[in-house]
C-alpha cells in the first residue's frame, strides 16, 4: 500500500455516502482509483484465508464426493454413487435419526430455561449482574472440558451423579449410564440443557436491552401482570432474538460431536453416534473418503439454509 | 447492560414510595433465589476444582467426608511435572489460541476498515462470499481441509491448526469489525484526511479508541473458540508434541497416555482447561454482550 498517496482515499466514508446507490462503472477519478486499491488491500488477507480454508474446502468436498477417493492412488469418478449409497448406510441413518432426536430434546429445555434465566437477570435489584455471569459460566467453560468431567462423575459406585442421586434414593450407585442408549441421552442431554441455557440467556438479554421502558411503564398503568406483560410486551418485541436463539442452539445440535465422543464414544454399539461423529469416523476410522464427503455435502446443506435464514433475520431488522 | 439498569431502576423507586417494605422482601428474596439459582450452575464446577485435588483412589471410591483429608497436589504435580507431562499440551493450546485471536484479529480490522469505510467495484459481492464462509460448518469440510492440510505440509502442525482456526473465526470477526467501523463517524475520519494521516495511520492512531471495543470482542470470541476446540484438532493432529490440552485430555480419558485410565489427571487437567476461559471472560466480559448484541454468533 503506497502510505502518502492513498491519504484522500477515505474521504468518503460510508455514513457520507448513505443512500447514494453505488456506481455500477470502472472508478474513473483518481482518487475512486486509490480508494478501490486500498480497499481491495485491506480485505485480501481475509480472501485468501477464507477461500484457502474453507471455500475451497468445500468445493473439493463437493467434488471428492463425486469419486471413489482413496487415500493412496488414483481415483474415479462415480458420479452421486457415493449419495446414493447414503440411503442404505443404516448406521448414517440411525445418526441422523439420533441428532435429530436429540435436537429434539434439548431445543426446547435451552429455550424456556433460558428465557426465564434472562427474565430473572435482567432486573436492577442486587446481584442481578454477578447472577449473570454465575450461570453463564459453564458455556464459557466449554463442553468439552465438561464432557470429560461428566465422564468421571457419571462413572458407577463413585462418580458424584451416581452418589448424590443413590443417597436421594431416585438410581442406584451403580448405574452404567453409558451401557444404555437412553440413560447415556438423558445425562448428555441435562449436561447440554444446563450449559446451553446460560448462552440462550444472554443472546435474549441482550435483546431485551432494545425493548423500551415506556411500554412496561404503559402495561403496568393499565394494570397488566407479570405474564401479560411478558406475553404482551416482551415476547413480541424479542421475536427476533428468540428465532436467533433457536437457530444458534439447533445448528449447535446438529453438530453436535464433543459430548457423544468423549462420554459415550458412539456406544453402546453405534446407538449415539451423532452425525458429525459418524462422519469423522467414516473418514478416519474407515477411510472412506468419498462416502464421508457425501455425508459432509448433505450435513453443509441442512446448515446453510439454517444459518441462511439466520442472516435473513439479521437483515429484516436492518430496516 | 447499563441501557437496561437505569430504566428499570427508575420502577424500582417508584414501588419504593408505594411500599418500601414489600420492596425490601421482594429483594431478599430475590437475592436469595438468585444465589440458589446461580449455586446451581457455579456448584458443580467448584466441586470439580475440589475433587481434582482429591487423588486418584480416592476420586474413584466413593465419596465421604474423609476425603476432604486426603487433598492435595499430587494430580497437578504428576501432570505438570511428570515424564509424560502435559505442560507442553498446554503450551501448545495457549500458543494456537493467543496466535488465532491475534491473527483474525489484525486480519478481520483490515477487512472490516475496508469493508466498512472504502468503496470500491466487487465490496458486495465479497462481502456476501465472506458470508458464505459462515454458512460453513467446519465440522463439515475437514475431510477436504485434511488432505489439503496434508498436501501444504500443515497437517500435524500447529500452524496448520492455526490458520483454519483463523479462517474459521474471520467471517464473524469481520462482520463485527465492519459494523464497527461503518459506526464511526465520518468528521473524525476527515480530521485525519485534512491532517494528512495515510490509510494505516488513519487505521492506527485516529481510529483506535472508537474501534478497540470491536477488536476485544472479535479477539474473545477466537480465543475462546480455538482455546475449547475439540474435533478439528483431534483430525489433524497426530504426534502427541503437538497435541492440544482437549486433545491431550482425551488421551487421559481413554488411558492411552499414563499407563492406563486416570480420572484424579483427568480432572485436574480439565481443571487446567477451565482456568484461561474464565481469566479471559472475566476480562473481557462486556465485549462478550456486544457479540451476542451484533446477532451472528455461532453457538
Amino acid at each position: 500500500m503506497s502510505g502518502g498517496a492513498v491519504a484522500g482515499a477515505e474521504t468518503r466514508g460510508h455514513r457520507g455516502r448513505a443512500g447514494v446507490p453505488a456506481p455500477r462503472r470502472a472508478p474513473r477519478t483518481r482518487r475512486e482509483r486509490l480508494e478501490a486499491r486500498a480497499g481491495w488491500a485491506l480485505v485480501s488477507p481475509s480472501i485468501v484465508l477464507v477461500a484457502v480454508f474453507i471455500l475451497f474446502p468445500l468445493g473439493f468436498c463437493v467434488y471428492i464426493s463425486l469419486t471413489n477417493w482413496p487415500l493412496i492412488g488414483p481415483y474415479h469418478f462415480i458420479g452421486l454413487a457415493n449419495y446414493t449409497a447414503l440411503p442404505h448406510n443404516s448406521v448414517f441413518l440411525q445418526s441422523i435419526v439420533f441428532t435429530l432426536e436429540y435436537t429434539g430434546i434439548v431445543t426446547i429445555p435451552i429455550l424456556v430455561f433460558g428465557y426465564l434465566l434472562a427474565v430473572f437477570v435482567r432486573s436492577n435489584r442486587p446481584g442481578a449482574s454477578i447472577f449473570r455471569t454465575c450461570v453463564f459460566l459453564p458455556y464459557i467453560v466449554g463442553l468439552t472440558t465438561l464432557s470429560f468431567l461428566a465422564e468421571v462423575e457419571l462413572q458407577p459406585g463413585y462418580g458424584t451423579v451416581n452418589v448424590v442421586l443413590a443417597k436421594l434414593h431416585l438410581a442406584s450407585i451403580n448405574t452404567i449410564w453409558v451401557q444404555n442408549a437412553n440413560l447415556a441421552l438423558v445425562a448428555i442431554c441435562v449436561l447440554v440443557v444446563w450449559l446451553a441455557s446460560g448462552f440462550t440467556m444472554m443472546l435474549l438479554l441482550a435483546g431485551m436491552q432494545g425493548i423500551p421502558e415506556q411500554l412496561y411503564e404503559s402495561a403496568d398503568v393499565d394494570g397488566a401482570t407479570w405474564w401479560e406483560k411478558e406475553r404482551m410486551v416482551t415476547i413480541p418485541l424479542l421475536r427476533r432474538s428468540i428465532a436467533l436463539s433457536l437457530i444458534i442452539s439447533v445448528v449447535g445440535s446438529v453438530l453436535a460431536f464433543n459430548q457423544f465422543y468423549i462420554i459415550t464414544d458412539g456406544g453402546p454399539g453405534t446407538s449415539t453416534v451423532s452425525l458429525v461423529m459418524e462422519i469423522y469416523e467414516t473418514f478416519n476410522t474407515a477411510m472412506h473418503v468419498g462416502a464421508a464427503s457425501a455425508m459432509a455435502v448433505v450435513l453443509v446443506v441442512v446448515v446453510g439454509l439454517i444459518t441462511f435464514v439466520q442472516f435473513r433475520i439479521l437483515r429484516s431488522d436492518d430496516v | 447492560m447499563s441501557e437496561v439498569v437505569a430504566p428499570a431502576r427508575r420502577r424500582g423507586e417508584r414501588s419504593h414510595r408505594v411500599g418500601g417494605r414489600r420492596r425490601q422482601t421482594g429483594t431478599v428474596f430475590y437475592v436469595t433465589a438468585g444465589c440458589l439459582i446461580s449455586a446451581i450452575f457455579v456448584v458443580p464446577l467448584l466441586w470439580e476444582v475440589l475433587r481434582s485435588f482429591e487423588p486418584t483412589q480416592e476420586i474413584t471410591s466413593p465419596p465421604s467426608l474423609a476425603i476432604f483429608s486426603h487433598l492435595g497436589i499430587e494430580n497437578y504435580r504428576s501432570l505438570l511435572v511428570g515424564s509424560d507431562d502435559v505442560v507442553r499440551n498446554v503450551v501448545n493450546s495457549l500458543v494456537v489460541s493467543l496466535a488465532t485471536a491475534l491473527l483474525t484479529t489484525v486480519i478481520a480490522t483490515l477487512a472490516g476498515y475496508g469493508f466498512g469505510r472504502f468503496r470500491f467495484r466487487g465490496s458486495g459481492v465479497v462481502f456476501a462470499v465472506v458470508l458464505v464462509g459462515f454458512m460453513v460448518p467446519f465440522q463439515a469440510v475437514l475431510t477436504p481441509l485434511f488432505l489439503e492440510l496434508h498436501d501444504l505440509h500443515l497437517l500435524n502442525s500447529l500452524v496448520g491448526l492455526w490458520l483454519f482456526y483463523t479462517a474459521f473465526n474471520l467471517p464473524f470477526g469481520i462482520y463485527i469489525m465492519r459494523n464497527t467501523f461503518a459506526q464511526v463517524p465520518d468528521e473524525i475520519v476527515d480530521a485525519a484526511r485534512v491532517d494528512g494521516a495515510s490509510v494505516l495511520a488513519t487505521l492506527t492512531r485516529v481510529l483506535r479508541a472508537i474501534v478497540m471495543p470491536g477488536i476485544a470482542t472479535s479477539f474473545l470470541f477466537a480465543f475462546l473458540f480455538a482455546w475449547t476446540e475439540f474435533l478439528g484438532a483431534l483430525t489433524f493432529l497426530t504426534s502427541s508434541s503437538v497435541y492440544t490440552l482437549p486433545v491431550a485430555l482425551s488421551n487421559v480419558e481413554t488411558g492411552t497416555t499414563y499407563g492406563g485410565v486416570n480420572f484424579g489427571y483427568l480432572t485436574a487437567g480439565a481443571v487446567i482447561a477451565m482456568v484461561p476461559c474464565v481469566i479471559v471472560y472475566a476480562a473481557l466480559q462486556r465485549f462478550y454482550v456486544r457479540g451476542l448484541l451484533s446477532g451472528a454468533v455461532k453457538g
